[in-house]
Order: C-alpha cells, then structure tokens, then sequence
C-alpha cells in the first residue's frame, strides 16, 4: 500500500493541479459558446500570450506588479479580439465566425512566434508558487497545492456572480435566447464583452499557475492545453460552468494516470477519445441541458 | 466556314506531328549530331575533346536535359573552334536546345486543331465548351512545362507551381466536404498523415529499408510498390478509416462535428507516433528515400484528374444531393434522400482525396514526419478554402496558388532584415512574412467574407452571363 501510493501519488496530485489549470481555461470557453454559441479557437493562444506576457514583464519589473499588469492586459487583449474579430460578424453564419476565431488563433501563433523569434522563452520563478514542498513523500511545487484551491474559490465566486448580479442575470438571459434577450433592452454587446473579460482574466490567471510548472513557454505551448480545456467544456457540458471545472478535473486526473501507465504517446489522444465517447453517447455532456433544433 | 476549320484543324494537326518529330528525332540523335559538327574528326586526336564529348553523350544517356546541356555549352565553348557551327547545324543545335519548347507548342497545336476537327464533325454546343475547356487545359499544362523548362525545376517559381497544386487539391477536397456538404471536417491533417504515410511506407526501396528504419531491424514490410498504385492505396487506406470515423462523429452537428474530427485527427497523429507500432510506422522517426517527383508536371497531372473527379462527382446527382444537404437537412431528407449514406460518401470521398493529398505532399517534401500533421495544417487548408470560397473548386484552386505563392514567395522580402543606405527598415526581420500574411487573411475573413469567387465557378459562361444574374447570398 505504501509502495503504491508513493509510486503514484506525484501524479495524482499533477492530475489535480493540471485539471484545475485546464478548469480556469474550459471556463472561458464555455461562457463563450454558451453565449456565442462560439468555439473560441484563439482562447487556448491568449492562454499562451499571457505566458509570454510575464515572460517579458518579469524582465523589467518586480512580481508584485508584473503579475495584476500580466492579467490586466490579456483582459485587454481578449477584449479586443472579440471587438475586432467576431464583434462585426454578430450576424454572419456561425460557421464564419468559427473560421475567424481560427484566423486569429493563426494570426497570435505568428505573431508571438515573430516576437519570441520562435524561441522557447524562460518562466521566470514566481516566489512562494514555485517554491517545493513535500506532501506525504511526494516533493511537489506549491503551485500544486495553489491550484484546485484558487480554481475553486475563482469558480465559486464566478457562480455567485452569474446567479446574484444584474450583468450575470443579463448573461443568462443572453445565452438562453440571443434574441430575445436584445428585445428586453439587454446590451449584448457589453454582456458579450464582460463574457470575454472575465473569460480571459480567468485564463490569465490560468496561465502563470500552468506555466509555472514548465521551464519555458513556446509560442504553441498553450494549443494543446486550450484544446484539452475545450475538451472539458464539452465533457461536463457546453455551457454550464460546474460541469467544465468537474470535466477539466475528470481529463487533468485520467490523463497522468495515462502517463503513469507508460503510454505518454497516447496521453492526448485519450483525452480526444474520451470527447468523442461522450458525444456519441450524451451529446449535450454531464451537465448539459439538451436544446431541441427548431426547424 | 466549316471547310475553313476542316482545313485548318488539319493543317494544324501537320504542323503539330512535323513539330513533334523533329524535336523528338533532334532529341534522340544528339550522338549524330555530334559527329556531324566534327566532320574531320579531331575528336580522336584530342583526348581533352573526347573526354568532354564523353561527357555530354552519358548525361544525355542519363535523361538529365539540365547537365548535358551544362556540358554541350562547355564542350562548344572549349573546342568550337575545331567545329563547323553555320549554317544548318546551328539551326539542329537550336533546335536540340528548344527541343521541349517546340513539343510543347506542337502540343498545343495538336490539342487546337482536334478541338477545331470535334466541333466541325459534331457541331453540338456541349461538344464545343469541352473542346474549349480541353484546349485551355492543354494550353495550361504547356504553359507550366515551358516555364519550368527556362526557369528550372528549382526556382522558386516551379517550387510555388509544385506545392500549390497539391494544395489545390487538399484544399478542394475539404471544400467538398465544408463546402458543397456543409458538413464542418476538421479532421484533413489526419487523413492527410493517413495517405502520407501509407504512401511513404510503400515506395521505400527494400535495399534503404535497413537505414530509414535503423531501430527497428529494417520494418516489417520488405517490399516496394509502383508510384501509382501507392498513391491510390494512400487514397484508399485514408477513405476506410474515414469511413470507420464517420460511423459514430457524422451523427453529430456542425460545431461538435468540427471538433470530433479534430480530435479524431489528434488520435491519428498519436497513433502513427506510437513506438509499438515502429516496424510497420517507423515510430516518431521520420520516413525518407522514398520515390518522389522531379518535374512540376507529376502533381499537376495528378492533381488534375483528381480535381476533374470532383468536378464530375460535384455535377451528379450525388453532388445535387450534397448541395441540398448544405442548404437544408431537414428538406433534403423530406425530399428522400438518405442522410447518413450521403454524408458518409461524401466524407469517405473528400477523405480519399485528402489521402491522395498527403500521399502528394510526403514526395513534395521528399520526407514525412507524423508530428508535422498537426490542426495547424488543418487551419491552413480551411483558411485557403474559404479565402477562394465555400463551395466554389476553381476558387479553392486560385486561393491555394496565391496563398503559397504569398507565403512562399511574394511576402519573403518581409522576413529578410533590410538597409536602405543608412535606413534600417524597421520591423523587417524572421517571422514578419506570416504576420503581415495572417492580417491579410483576417482581412479577407473580416470584410470579404465570400472569398474570391463566393460560390460561383470560373467558367466561359461567366464571361457571358456577366451582370445579367446576380445570385443571393448563401446561408451556411
């Protein structure tokens, strides 16, 4: 038994801290398609700008002030490419705005790669986060422990916000009929908006508890983590907020015990099948509810 | 009227088949040729001359136009003196040297004056558009030859023709599936890597088999194909995994069929990477030495009949099946026609072709590694089509030859830091090409939503019908 729990609970805890990092991500995009009815491709590269952001912040400046400027501009930034990129397509095909979400995921992809020079940049070390700590036997960062807990309370008071404020009041109201919502005298624009902000603030703060993890940031590093957060989001749900953190938990957890299995080659395909288990079988996800196509 | 085309089709077929010949027998008699410049034969007196002589006959007798004629301009420039080079055996060397030029031309005129002949023996309008459109795809396919016969197969010209025809192809492949089906794939990079790999696996020659699969004791298959049944095997293999995919993911609907698919993909990526299967894959190692194509002309004439298919399939009634699909399921079924089996075939169609693609791609790049397959591909190809256009083939075409012409080619300057006198052009340096490239494609996506032809065709009637009917917007 000791000999068990020693030899996996390093990748539990990874699973557990991943899971909440992929949460903080899945939230994003759930809130967006359940708004936009949007799969927010550039998400997962804002993700990966945030990276690159403290990258070179924490060059110039010290942690207390790199770390709220870090967020405050991928708030900015994931403002922007809604008002730029899909703000002037509100009436276009869905399948259009899809496609320029795919164009502005390309557009940061090379646009970071232009700065970084293609380049692995170093993390810089956040203090108290990065520092090691031993839990049982297993030595982890202590951005492990940080991490479900922050994602819990970020996650409770997102719920609290959607259920008991006007704006989140507003939101609902939009994701459930677009429309109808704009009769009542909603301004969608701002409600979208507010969506994008709290969406990327969210993967802001995703962002530095991931990458602290890693040595390095690359200007693909965050595509593959975006997808498996995407993933999460349609795992527990499209749309409901507690069923992404609870998917985001569920893939973070199953795909470490993947690797401690000895198949890391399929740790991200497992992830893709599990999607495609569950579309078949649930379409609509955990927690989702099921919408009935009107001819 | 119709005795001037029967003597003029005829004419031209004459002028043609003369053509032909005497650059065909121009061709194959250099050796005499040779001789005949060399009547008093010092060639034997003078071993520096024999040599060189020597050395323009084996790279003739080698196939490779560029090296021997390297060599006879060497051999004319050392020892012209010691030949006779008026009169007609100029006009023979010219016309050794234009040889490809002047069949090309013969060519074209062969193509002109049977189309001339078939529109006089039938006199159908139908027979006159095909012969029209035959005569203009000659005159293409003539056109790409000469130019790749002044500029040389690796200019960058010939380069851009290559890779933009394969990605014509990829790219027309998923406009029939994204386009015309409206069924929303994002699975091309998988079944791309499907067809490259099969490919690959196949062509390698038994006795390099040992080095490119080094750590795993030379692989499993001992065993080389022909080209073409590789390239069509690489179709097949991606159709019937397409197939097995598209059992469970073509149940589902738009947006989650996009990211099923994707996923789908990712899995392949996975599997084809995977070290069990290392014999047979060659694990994450990548696969080399296998055939690949040397002139522009390989890809072109492939890519063709493969987009003459589509074309074909597009104007049956299963292609009027798929457009109705596109535009209302829910009609479309009410008007009998089967959804699952036509959105099957039309996966499993748009897929095989995506195989043939990738099979193209992997002897484009002379290697194939699984990591390179990835969703950013897939992107790439989904932003050619739609900048040409949802559901339009010839837009897809023209889309995919700017886009690699642009990125290959065109937009290069940017990535090259420049001076001008003291000036040192600000932002100009590696990476700036894609940037400036991926804001013209937003652009297109943002302001010009339809592309460049929308959902319309290039064709002559366009010329005709030009203003007269202006087609609504399509609702995807």
């Amino acid at each position: 038994m000791q000999e068990f729990i020693t030899a996996n609970l390093p990748y539990l805890l990874g699973g557990i801290s991943v899971g909440g990092q992929y949460a903080l991500i899945a939230v994003g995009y759930t809130m967006v398609y359940g708004i936009l009815r949007l799969i927010n491709f550039a998400h997962g590269d804002i993700f990966t700008v945030a990276g690159f952001f403290m990258v070179y912040l924490n060059a110039t400046m010290p942690v207390a002030v790199s770390l709220p400027l870090t967020i405050l501009l991928i708030i900015a930034l994931g403002f922007s490419v809604e008002r730029v990129a899909y703000k002037p397509l509100r009436n276009a095909p869905r399948m259009s705005v899809m496609i320029s979400a795919i164009g502005v995921s390309y557009l940061l992809q090379n646009l970071m790669w232009y700065v970084t020079g293609g380049l692995a940049k170093q993390y810089p070390t956040i203090p108290w986060i990065s520092s090691s700590i031993t839990i049982y036997t297993a030595t982890t960062k202590m951005v492990t422990l940080v991490t479900p807990i922050l994602t819990i309370v970020l996650v409770a008071l997102l719920v609290q916000l959607i259920n008991h404020t006007k704006i989140g009041m507003a939101m609902r109201a939009v994701s459930k009929d677009f429309e109808t919502a704009r009769l009542m005298g909603i301004k969608i624009d701002r409600v979208i908006s507010a969506t994008f902000i709290i969406g990327s603030a969210l993967a802001g703060i995703g962002s530095i508890l991931y990458f602290s993890n890693y040595t390095a940031v690359t200007p693909t590093a965050g595509a593959m983590p975006g997808l498996k957060a995407f993933v999460a989001a349609v795992f527990g749900g499209i749309g409901s907020i507690p069923g992404a953190v609870i998917g985001a938990f569920i893939i973070g957890i199953s795909e470490n015990i993947i690797k401690a299995v000895g198949l890391t080659t399929f740790s991200d395909a497992f992830t893709f099948a599990l999607l495609i288990v569950v579309l078949i079988f649930k379409p609509t996800g955990l927690f989702g509810e099921a919408v009935n196509e009107k001819v | 009227m119709k005795a001037l085309k029967w003597t003029g089709g005829i004419l031209l077929i004459i002028i043609a088949v003369a053509l032909l010949v005497s650059s065909i027998s121009a061709q194959s008699d250099l050796e005499g040729l040779l001789k005949r410049l060399d009547a008093q034969n010092v060639v034997d007196l003078n071993p520096k001359m024999l040599a060189d002589r020597d050395r323009v006959l084996e790279s003739h007798l080698d196939n490779d136009r560029d090296r021997t004629l390297r060599n006879l301009d060497r051999y004319l420039e050392r020892h012209g003196d010691l030949l006779l080079l008026e009169g007609t055996h100029a006009l023979e060397l010219t016309a050794f040297r234009s040889g490809p030029i002047v069949s090309s031309v013969g060519v074209l005129l062969m193509a002109i004056g049977a189309a001339l002949l078939a529109t006089v023996i039938s006199g159908k309008a139908a027979v006159r558009k095909a012969a029209l459109y035959a005569v203009g795809i000659v005159l293409l396919y003539v056109c790409v030859y000469v130019v790749e016969q002044i500029a040389g197969t690796s200019s960058m010209l010939v380069t851009v023709l290559k890779k933009g025809a394969i990605y014509a192809l990829l790219a027309v492949s998923m406009n029939l599936l994204n386009g015309f089906t409206g069924l929303f794939s994002l699975g091309q990079a998988g079944f791309m890597l499907i067809g490259a790999y099969t490919y690959a696996m196949f062509t390698i020659p038994v006795e390099s088999r040992g080095q490119v699969y080094q750590y795993y004791a030379g692989g499993l298959i001992q065993f080389q194909m022909p080209v073409i049944l590789a390239i069509i095997l690489a179709g097949l293999v991606a159709a019937f995994f397409a197939y097995l995919i598209g059992l469970p993911v073509l149940r589902l609907k738009s947006d989650y069929l996009a990211i099923a698919t994707l996923g789908f993909a990712e899995i392949i990526r996975a599997v084809f990477q995977y070290d069990g299967l290392g014999p047979i894959t060659n694990g994450s190692n990548l696969l080399r030495r296998f055939t690949t194509f040397n002139s522009a002309l390989f890809p072109f004439i492939a890519v063709g009949i493969c987009i003459l298919l589509i074309i074909l399939l597009i104007n049956s009634t299963y292609g009027r099946a798929f457009k109705a699909i596109r535009d209302d399921e829910v009609a479309a079924e009410a008007m009998g026609i089967n959804l699952p089996q036509h959105k099957s075939m039309a996966f499993v169609i748009s897929c095989f072709f995506a195989g043939v693609g990738g099979a193209l791609l992997a002897m484009y790049q002379t290697t194939v590694q699984a990591s390179a397959f990835k969703a950013s591909m897939t992107y790439e190809i989904l932003l050619i089509v739609v900048l040409g256009g949802m559901g339009s083939v010839s837009g897809s075409v023209i889309a995919s030859f700017l886009f690699i012409a642009a990125s290959e080619w065109w937009l290069r300057f940017l990535d090259a830091e420049t001076v001008i006198g003291t000036f040192e052009v600000p932002l100009l340096r590696s990476g700036f090409r894609m940037v400036v490239f991926s804001v013209i494609v937003m652009l297109v996506v943002l302001f010009y939503q339809k592309g460049i032809m929308g959902d319309r065709e290039l064709s002559l009637d366009m010329f005709k019908r030009n203003g007269k009917e202006k087609r609504g917007g399509r609702n995807a």
